[in-house]
Formats: C-alpha cells, sequence, structure tokens
C-alpha cells in the first residue's frame, strides 16, 4: 500500500502542497510564539544574570504589592545596613541597591527612551562587576554622570558633552564622563551617578529597598546566605544570587506572558482554520478517487487498508507542513522581535529553536491533519465497492435539516446563555460569556451548510442579475455541495467574525471614551507622563503656573487587600472633585481628608462594603495597612480603579524613587485665558521631557488612537486568517474545477467563452467568500453586541456599529473572491476542450 | 452549407506520427442528415471535431456557412460555435446545476440573445419535454437527457448539428426516439445535422452515409437502410464479420 500512497501523493502534489500550506500558517504561529518566548527568556535571562553579577547574595526589604511593572514594591533597609554586612567574615563586599528612574536628555533635546522600556539610573561602583568602563572616568558629583554605551549612541551625545538628566522632579544639568558597557539591555536605558548623588535621588530617607552582597572567594552562596541573616532585621530576608537572578526572570516571564497569550490564541485560530481546510481537502480527495479507493478495495484491500493509505498521506501533509511550519515560525519570531524593538522591547536572545520547539510543531502538524482527515477516510472507506466503480458516483450527503436543527439548538441556547450573562454584573461571569461566544461560533459552523443556499441567492442576486446565465451556473457551482461552501467560506467567517467583533468594540469604545470624557471629565487639561509617570513636584510646577486653579493627580498604588482591586488610586478630595464629576452614593468626597478610603458603586456591592467597613491587607510597601470605607461613588472610568485612596496613604505606601502620577487633571481658574494658561503650563513641564498636555479633545483623540492601535496589531494578526481563507477557496476551487472538467469542456463547446467561463469561476469564489463574509460579520456583530452589553459597567456604555468598516470589510471579501479565483481560472481556461469533453 | 477540403490532421511526431485524416474533401448540404461510419481508429471522430470547429486540423480548410475558420483565434471560434453549430454528445450534454429549460437555452443565455418563443415551444413539443422541464438533469433519464440535449443544440437555430454517436449510451426505444427526433428536425425544419455513429441502423435513419477508414472516405451511400449499411461496412473493413 506505502506505493499506492506515495504515487497518490506525486499524482496529487500541488493539491498535497495546497494542504500542507493551511498546516504550515497554523504550525508557523505556534512555533514562532515559542521561538519568541525562548529568545526573550534568553535576552532576560542574560540581562539579569549580568545585573547580578558578582551579587553572592540579595537581600531586600520585606515584600510588598505587586507594582503594575511586577516588580515588589518592599518595605526599605536602613543604609546603616552596608556596615553591618562588611563586617562580615566572608563578606567582601556590600552595597546598597540605589536605582531609580532617570531619563536622559539627547541631542536634539527630547527624552532618549525605547518606547516602554525603562529607563534606569543605579550609582556608580568602582570596580563593579556588572560594568566595563569603555571610556572616560568615574563620575563625581551631581553635575557627572556615565552612560551605557547603547543609551549614548541613541542620544547622539558622546564623553564630554553637557545634557541633561531628568529624575522624578528634578532636572539636572549634567556632564558625561564616562561610557560603560553593559551587555544586553532590551532597550533599557541606563545612567549612573556616584554614590552619593545616587543616595541623594534615590534613597533620600536614609532607606533602599536592596542590597547586594559579595562573599570571599570560596564561600558558597549558600552558606553566605546564612551568615548575611544573622545580622538581618526581621523584615528583611536574603536569597541567593542565582535565586535572584531566576526570581527576576520569572517575574519578567510573566510580566510579559501576554504576548504569549495573545499569540496562542491566533495560532488556535488558525490551527483550527487550517483544520476546517483539511477537513474539506480531504473529503474532496476522496470524493473524487471513490472510483480508485473501490478499484483498491475490489482487488482485496479492506477497509482498513484504505483508511490506513488516507491517512499516511495525511501524516505526510502533517510532517511537511510541520516542518516548513516551524521554519515559517523562525521567521514570524523574526518579525515579531522587529516589531517588539519598534516598541522599545530589544530582544537580544537571538532565534532560538529548542527541541520542544521542534517536537511541539511537528507533533501539532502531525495530529492536527491526521484527525482532520481521519473523518473522510472513515467515510471512504463504507462505501460498497461495488457502488464506488458505477460510474457517476456521490459521496453520501446527509440531508442539511438535522444540521439546521443543530445549529438552531445551539443558536437558542446560546442565546438562552447571553441572558442570565447579560444580567450577571462583575468579573464573575467570565465564563459564561465564553460559553456564549463559543455556542454561538458552534451553531454557526454547524449551521453554515443549511444558509448556504437562502445566503448565496441573497448575495448572489445583484451579480446574476448582471449576467444572466453565467451567474446562475456560478450560483448553482457554490450551491452544487453546500457543506463544501461552508467549510471552505468557515475560514473567512471566522476571521471576520473576529475582526467585526473588534471593530464594533473599538467603536464602542472610542464613542464611549468620548461621552465619558464630556460628562466626567471636567478638567480643562490633562497631563500624561507616558509609561514612566510623572514624578511628584511635576505637578507641584503645575500647580505653580498662574490660572491653575487645582492640579488632581492620580496616582497608581498596588494592592494587596482581599476584595479590593489590584490597583487603588491616591489623589486628594478637592482636586478630584474639582476635576471629575464624581456622583457619591453615600458619604463624601471629604473623607479623603480624614484618611478615609472610598470604593465604586460596583465593588462596595460585590464584596458588600459600606461607609464604615474596614479592609486590611498589604497597601504598597505597608504590609499591614487597614483601610476605612468613608464613601461610596459611583462607578467612574475617569477615576480609573474601583478604589481612592488618600494622597497622603499613596505617599507614604510607596518609595519616592517609585512615585508617579500616571495621569493628572487640571483646572483652570474661571475666567482665565485658556491658549495662555496652556502654554504656561507647558512651558513648565518642559523640562521633564516626557510630559505631554492636551486638552480634552486631544485627550479623547489619544485614547481612540491607542484603542486604534491595537485595533491594528489585532487586523495585521487576523490578516493571516484571511491569507488561510484565500488558500482555502483556492484549493476548493481548483479541485471544482479538477472535478467538472467534463462540465467545462461542454460548456465550452456550445460557445461559453474565454472570459464569461472565468467570471464564471470568480463569480463561484465570489458567492463563497461573501457568504463567509455574511455569516462571519452577523455573528462577529453579534458578539459585539454581547460583549459591549457585557462591558457596559467597565465603561464601554455606548454602542456603536461601525457600518463604514462592515461594508468595508464585505467588499475587501469580494476581493478576496476575486483574487482566489485567479489561479483555478487559468487553470479552467487552459483546459482543452477535446480532451476535457473526453475525460473520464 | 458546410464543406471541408484537404483535411489533414497529424499528430505526434517522427515514429509515433499518426495520420488520424489523411486528405478528406466532404460537403454537407443544407437540410441533409449525414452519418459518418468507420471502424475504431478510421478518424471519423477526429473529422468530426474538425468540422466542428473544436479542433483544428493540420492542413486543409474548413467552411461552415460560408465562413473559413482556418485561422480563426479562439474568441471566433468560440462565437462560431455558439452562434453557428448546435452539439449532441454521446453522454454528459447537459450541467448538472440548471434545469432542462435552463440546459436548452443556454446557447442564447451565453450569447445574451433573445429567446424565439415560437420556435422554442415548437423543440420542445417537438422533443416532448414540455413536463420536464423544470427537472435537473439528474432527475431525468438517459433519453431524455439526450432529447434536452437535442433541443438545446437546435434552439438557437444553428446552421450545422453535429451530433457524436448521439445513441450510444441509450437502450433501443430511447435510441429510436432521439433519431425519429434528428430525422423530423431535418423533414421539417430543414436542420442540416452530421452524425457519427457506428450503429448500421442509426445510420439508416440519414440520407447519406460516408465510411471513413485509415483518415480516407472510401465510400458513399445513398438513401441508406441498415442492410446496404452492413453490406458497405463488410466491404470496407474486411476484419469486420457480420453476425
Amino acid at each position: 500500500m506505502r506505493r499506492v500512497t506515495m504515487a497518490g501523493i506525486r499524482g496529487h502534489w500541488l493539491r498535497f502542497l495546497l494542504t500542507s500550506l493551511s498546516v504550515l500558517l497554523g504550525v508557523a504561529f505556534v512555533a514562532g510564539t515559542l521561538v519568541l518566548t525562548d529568545s526573550l527568556d534568553r535576552t532576560f535571562t542574560g540581562i539579569f544574570s549580568q545585573a547580578n553579577k558578582g551579587t553572592d547574595v540579595y537581600v531586600s526589604g520585606a515584600e510588598g504589592a505587586t507594582a503594575i511593572d511586577g516588580t515588589n514594591l518592599r518595605s526599605g533597609l536602613p543604609l546603616t545596613l552596608e556596615a553591618e554586612l562588611e563586617r562580615l567574615p566572608d563578606v567582601r563586599r556590600a552595597a546598597p541597591e540605589l536605582a531609580g528612574s532617570a531619563i536622559l536628555v539627547g541631542k536634539d533635546g527630547t527624552a532618549v527612551r525605547n518606547g516602554g522600556a525603562p529607563t534606569l539610573s543605579f550609582s556608580w561602583l568602582d570596580d563593579d562587576p556588572v560594568l566595563e568602563v569603555v571610556d572616560g572616568r568615574a563620575p563625581r558629583g551631581p553635575g557627572e554622570i556615565a552612560v551605557e554605551e547603547g543609551t549614548l549612541q541613541k542620544a547622539g551625545l558622546t564623553v564630554g558633552d553637557r545634557t541633561r538628566v531628568v529624575v522624578g522632579p528634578r532636572v539636572m544639568d549634567v556632564k558625561i564622563v564616562a561610557s560603560v558597557r553593559f551587555g544586553a539591555l532590551a532597550g533599557t536605558t541606563l545612567v549612573l551617578f556616584d554614590e552619593p548623588t545616587s543616595v541623594n535621588l534615590f534613597a533620600p530617607d536614609g532607606t533602599t529597598a536592596a542590597f547586594q552582597v559579595q562573599g570571599n572567594p570560596g564561600v558558597s552562596q549558600e552558606a553566605l546566605v546564612g551568615q548575611v541573616q544573622q545580622v538581618l532585621p526581621p523584615t528583611a530576608e536574603a536569597i541567593t544570587g542565582e535565586a535572584k537572578t531566576e526570581k527576576d526572570t520569572a517575574t519578567m516571564r510573566q510580566a510579559l506572558g501576554f504576548i504569549n497569550t495573545f499569540l496562542l490564541v491566533f495560532a488556535g485560530i488558525s490551527l483550527v482554520v487550517g483544520g476546517f481546510i483539511i477537513v474539506n481537502t480531504f473529503s474532496m480527495l476522496i470524493a473524487q478517487r471513490t472510483r480508485e479507493l473501490a478499484l483498491l478495495r475490489a482487488i482485496g484491500a479492506g477497509a482498513g487498508q484504505v483508511v490506513r493509505m488516507v491517512l499516511a498521506e495525511a501524516v505526510a501533509i502533517g510532517l511537511v507542513g510541520g516542518l516548513v511550519g516551524l521554519g515559517a515560525g523562525v521567521g514570524l519570531a523574526a518579525a515579531l522581535q522587529a516589531a517588539l524593538t519598534s516598541f522599545g522591547l530589544e530582544v537580544s536572545g537571538g532565534l532560538p529553536v529548542s527541541a520542544r520547539t521542534v517536537i511541539v510543531s511537528l507533533l501539532l502538524g502531525l495530529v492536527v491533519t491526521v484527525v482532520a482527515a481521519a473523518v473522510p477516510a472513515i467515510r471512504a472507506s463504507r462505501i460498497a465497492p461495488i457502488a464506488a466503480m458505477r460510474d457517476d458516483v456521490a459521496m453520501p450527503e446527509k440531508g442539511l435539516r438535522r444540521r439546521a436543527l443543530w445549529a438552531t439548538a445551539l443558536l437558542l441556547l446560546g442565546l438562552a446563555a447571553v441572558a442570565p450573562a447579560l444580567r450577571l454584573e462583575g468579573t464573575g461571569s467570565n465564563a459564561s460569556q465564553v460559553a456564549v461566544v463559543l455556542l454561538l461560533f458552534a451553531a454557526f459552523a454547524v449551521g453554515a451548510p443549511a444558509l448556504a443556499r437562502p445566503v448565496i441567492a441573497v448575495v448572489g442576486a445583484p451579480f446574476a442579475a448582471l449576467s444572466r446565465s453565467v451567474g446562475r451556473m456560478a450560483r448553482g457551482n457554490a450551491l452544487r455541495n453546500p457543506r463544501r461552501t461552508a467549510a471552505t467560506a468557515s475560514a473567512l467567517m471566522i476571521g471576520l467574525a473576529l475582526v467585526s467583533a473588534v471593530s464594533v468594540l473599538s467603536a464602542s469604545a472610542t464613542e464611549s471614551t468620548k461621552s465619558l470624557v464630556n460628562q466626567l471629565v471636567r478638567a480643562d487639561l490633562v497631563l500624561e507622563g507616558g509609561f514612566t509617570g510623572m514624578s511628584d513636584g511635576i505637578t507641584d510646577a503645575v500647580r505653580r503656573v498662574g490660572g491653575v486653579k487645582s492640579v488632581a493627580g492620580l496616582r497608581a498604588v498596588p494592592l494587596d487587600v482581599d476584595g479590593a482591586p489590584q490597583l487603588a488610586v491616591g489623589s486628594d478630595a478637592a482636586a478630584l472633585a474639582d476635576a471629575v464629576d464624581v456622583q457619591m452614593r453615600s458619604g463624601t468626597l471629604d473623607v479623603l481628608d480624614d484618611g478615609k478610603v472610598l470604593v465604586s458603586e460596583s465593588l462596595a456591592k460585590d464584596e458588600d462594603l459600606d461607609v464604615g467597613s474596614t479592609l486590611s491587607g498589604v497597601v504598597g510597601s505597608l504590609p499591614d495597612a487597614k483601610l476605612t470605607v468613608g464613601g461610596v461613588f459611583a462607578d467612574n472610568p475617569a477615576i480609573g480603579s474601583s478604589m481612592v485612596i488618600p494622597a497622603k496613604l499613596a505617599e507614604q505606601a510607596v518609595p519616592a524613587p517609585q512615585r508617579a502620577d500616571m495621569l493628572a487633571y487640571v483646572v483652570l481658574d474661571p475666567g482665565a485665558d485658556a491658549a495662555k494658561v496652556r502654554a504656561a503650563v507647558v512651558d513648565a513641564v518642559k523640562p521633564y521631557v516626557v510630559v505631554s498636555v492636551q486638552d480634552r479633545d486631544e485627550f479623547i483623540n489619544a485614547q481612540s488612537d491607542q484603542i486604534e492601535q491595537l485595533l491594528m496589531t489585532i487586523y495585521v494578526l487576523l490578516a493571516l486568517s484571511v491569507v488561510i481563507a484565500v488558500l482555502g477557496i483556492v484549493n476548493t476551487l481548483a479541485l471544482s474545477v479538477f472535478e467538472r472538467t467534463r462540465e467545462i469542456g461542454l460548456l465550452r463547446a456550445v460557445g461559453l467563452s474565454r472570459s464569461q467561463l472565468r467570471r464564471m469561476i470568480t463569480l463561484e469564489s465570489v458567492y463563497t467568500a461573501l457568504f463567509g463574509a455574511v455569516l462571519g460579520a452577523v455573528l462577529g456583530l453579534g458578539i459585539g453586541v454581547f460583549m459591549q452589553h457585557v462591558l457596559v459597567d467597565e465603561g464601554l456604555t455606548d454602542l456603536v456599529v461601525p457600518t463604514g468598516s462592515l461594508v468595508t470589510v464585505l467588499v475587501l471579501s469580494a476581493i478576496v473572491g476575486i483574487v482566489a479565483a485567479v489561479l483555478p481560472a487559468v487553470r479552467a481556461t487552459r483546459l482543452n476542450i477535446l480532451k476535457a469533453i473526453s475525460v473520464d | 452549407m458546410a464543406r471541408a477540403r484537404d483535411l489533414v490532421k497529424i499528430y505526434g511526431e517522427g515514429d509515433a506520427q499518426v495520420n488520424a485524416l489523411a486528405g478528406v474533401s466532404a460537403e454537407f448540404r443544407r437540410g441533409e442528415l449525414t452519418a459518418i461510419m468507420g471502424p475504431s481508429g478510421s478518424g471519423k471522430s477526429t473529422f468530426m471535431h474538425c468540422m466542428a470547429a473544436l479542433d483544428t486540423p493540420t492542413s486543409g480548410s474548413v467552411e461552415i456557412d460560408g465562413v473559413e475558420i482556418a485561422g480563426l483565434k479562439d474568441k471566433a471560434l468560440t462565437r462560431l460555435r455558439r452562434d453557428r453549430i448546435g452539439f449532441v454528445f454521446q453522454s454528459f450534454n447537459l450541467v448538472p446545476t440548471l434545469t432542462a429549460e435552463e440546459n436548452i437555452t443556454l446557447p442564447l443565455d451565453i450569447a445574451g440573445a433573445k429567446l424565439d418563443k415560437d420556435w422554442y415551444e415548437r423543440i420542445i413539443d417537438t422533443v416532448g419535454l414540455r413536463a420536464r422541464l423544470r427537472h435537473k438533469p439528474s432527475e431525468l433519464s438517459g433519453g431524455q437527457q439526450q432529447r434536452v440535449a437535442c433541443a438545446r443544440a437546435l434552439v438557437s437555430r444553428p446552421a450545422i448539428v453535429f451530433a457524436d454517436e448521439p445513441t450510444g449510451n441509450l437502450d433501443s426505444q430511447a435510441s429510436a426516439e432521439i433519431l425519429s427526433f434528428l430525422r423530423r428536425s431535418v423533414d421539417e425544419f430543414g436542420q442540416t445535422i452530421v452524425m457519427v455513429t457506428h450503429e448500421p441502423s442509426a445510420a439508416a435513419h440519414a440520407d447519406r452515409v460516408l465510411f471513413l477508414a485509415d483518415g480516407r472516405i472510401v465510400g458513399e451511400l445513398l438513401e441508406p437502410t441498415a442492410a446496404t449499411v452492413l453490406e458497405q461496412m463488410a466491404a470496407h473493413d474486411p476484419a469486420q464479420r457480420v453476425s
């Protein structure tokens, strides 16, 4: 049988390739994700082992809540601990970790930064094992810095140049006295001050978050930990340098986990879509070869042998798809690395292809293909040999009524699930939301063949009117096998369902933002500090500008309190009341000044809180804080959290170097000249380089732009599912043309011109594409509307159906159909009429 | 109505060269039913395909309804087949997605031409398919399918109809129906028909029979009967025994 299998593959190599392609794309996504993960891992393992070089023991204060960047806020340790540590017999040296954010101003006067990558500063130590001095000498005093060579290059500066560095609220005039080498930094910029300056900047209260301890040669890290622990205060802990590197890497891995999740979702989509195409292709291949298979059966091949033969082909396709997909995945990973670099995350881990990646890719390609091919293979083996030998055999087709019933049942089930999901509030209903979406998808996938006739009748009507016979035949061809058409169109359906759901959500989000800002924000200007936020002092500087009435900074404070959100916002009452329209349900805003906290209405409801309730847990670096609820406010996206804590508490909870406002609302004096004040505010924040000043319209636009950017990323990834869809249509059409060789010959003989034939095939393709697009658009619209309802509480208050984008999507699908038809149509028009007519 | 002069068709090259037609000249007159007979490999199908603008001869000329087809491009040939020529093949004559009616009017639909309603009605009545017009080919018997094919061949009032073994796949009763229909369209409508067949009984319906062997016309019989056809066949092909 092996010889027959190989002959089968050789005989249909083009189809073999097309089918492999659909496996390939799915595998490429998975392989790409895995390669990228490994590469990111290597990058960060490299960075952290470099950063912890020479650190045998890492001493840190008690762990606080986890900050947004994934690091832990820790209670401070006194700087005097350094001397105590150095007194230990096996300690060669101990150094406080004096680090924080410092923004270097480049030659062009703008901040030197790579997207969202950190702008780091730490103190210069002579003989620091972490650094290698390339050029220059140690910085001395607040007027001198050393800069990492990559950062220096990006800044367009050289040793000896003068520039500015922004550390928190301070803008310092400095001279660059040294260039140092660190190794890979993943886009992080690095500036070094001497130790006294660093203490001033990053440990002004005489405490630091951690110490790095280096032992004498020959002392094991574990032994050193034991010694160090003897002198530590009870709130401090010590771990080995190796453990520290591992921990850092794990934290980073977790922080970047969303990238993997995101990519794996798309890998899943392409594999499902690819699976559809494989089922489809094998069904067709087998239908076409029914006679061949029956002949094999008739001359004594068992049903099992036939199944095995088909599966052997599937194995070959799966392996080829998996292997090439692996290669394509490496390419994809390279492309994604480039994309990450453009966002500021420089990946220096190369493109490692681990054994795991190879095994997962090949297995995935194999399993998906074989499973997808199994159903048609088994069906083929059930055909009685003698039935198949007759002239016009068709694969047995079950009626579509049962499918329609199943689909209706699933749809009703989905709708039934929608009702309670709509009523459920809060975050507890995530599972039921996913269930609803999956049920809707299932209903459409199952029901698609039954919908083919009515939908294609509608979308085909205008074309049928344009060219009667050609349009009618194209429609007939598209409907000849509704299952096949539906399976072919399903790729497009899935892709477009996601596209339209996302566009409904993003249009709604944009509109909601607009109306929320208009309703809730009373501030005249909004200040944003980008990824690092705005340090204290920036807001103070703005407060001092003439014509500014108040500035409300929203400070993110990480929490680990039962029943509370992960982030609270710190603010003071008067400024908040000025800037944001806060509707109090009970209590007053003023309680913030008494040290009490405010909770949102939905949080109060979920956690059964009211004025007087108390909460306890970790607030920032404060290990056991007690919070008393002083008021309940109506849910308010302009605040950005469901809990507001007093500004003073926020200050205590977050160590000075990490204190930053995400956002600040500026309210002007009544009657002030808005343009003039704005110009003054812009001047006031100018030295801090990264702070942007926006009026309300600009703020709304900036928010919409963010949504747009996210949307573009999703569109690019979905474009891949469209590529798969095109392949699927090409595949199906090519097979259809092949199957209908005689019919095409006949049509040509009775006078169908080449251009009419081309039009007929193109129309069939367009019908199939539009069918998938219409189903997808309807499904996506349903999902979008549903999700908007579910997310009303999260601030998605306005439903907008982006008709324009939906129409664009439909038009694009028609173009997809036209493109997919090109090759099959060329093939059809090249058929020799005589040979076509006389073909078996 | 149609004329062939010195048709030569050579397949292959060198040792593998086959002279399918070795200089065939013939004329088909208006309102005449001509049968073409000959053993397998005699070139009868090739001759018909060249006459019907489905194949291009190596040399020689073909004239259909006053149009010389040598040198015509694909577009012109397609139009010629659509407007001037009708076809009936042995099997697989109909487009499975179209109804009988749509199959019949297919050449007109393709051309975007207007249907001559009276003519159409007359054909439908002659083939006796009125009750079956809305059926798909799969719902028709083999004989009915061939009748639909015949109606399609006639609907655009072609100059000439070529029928390639039109009764090859049919039982004797269905064959008789098709042959009598072809006969009537010649007698009543003055249609010109060329039919390739290997059945003497079918050829007996023709006005004239041309015999081909080894790519040449080797005989002609006017007013044939089954018996005279058999006689001629035996004369031209000694290998063929009459059982």
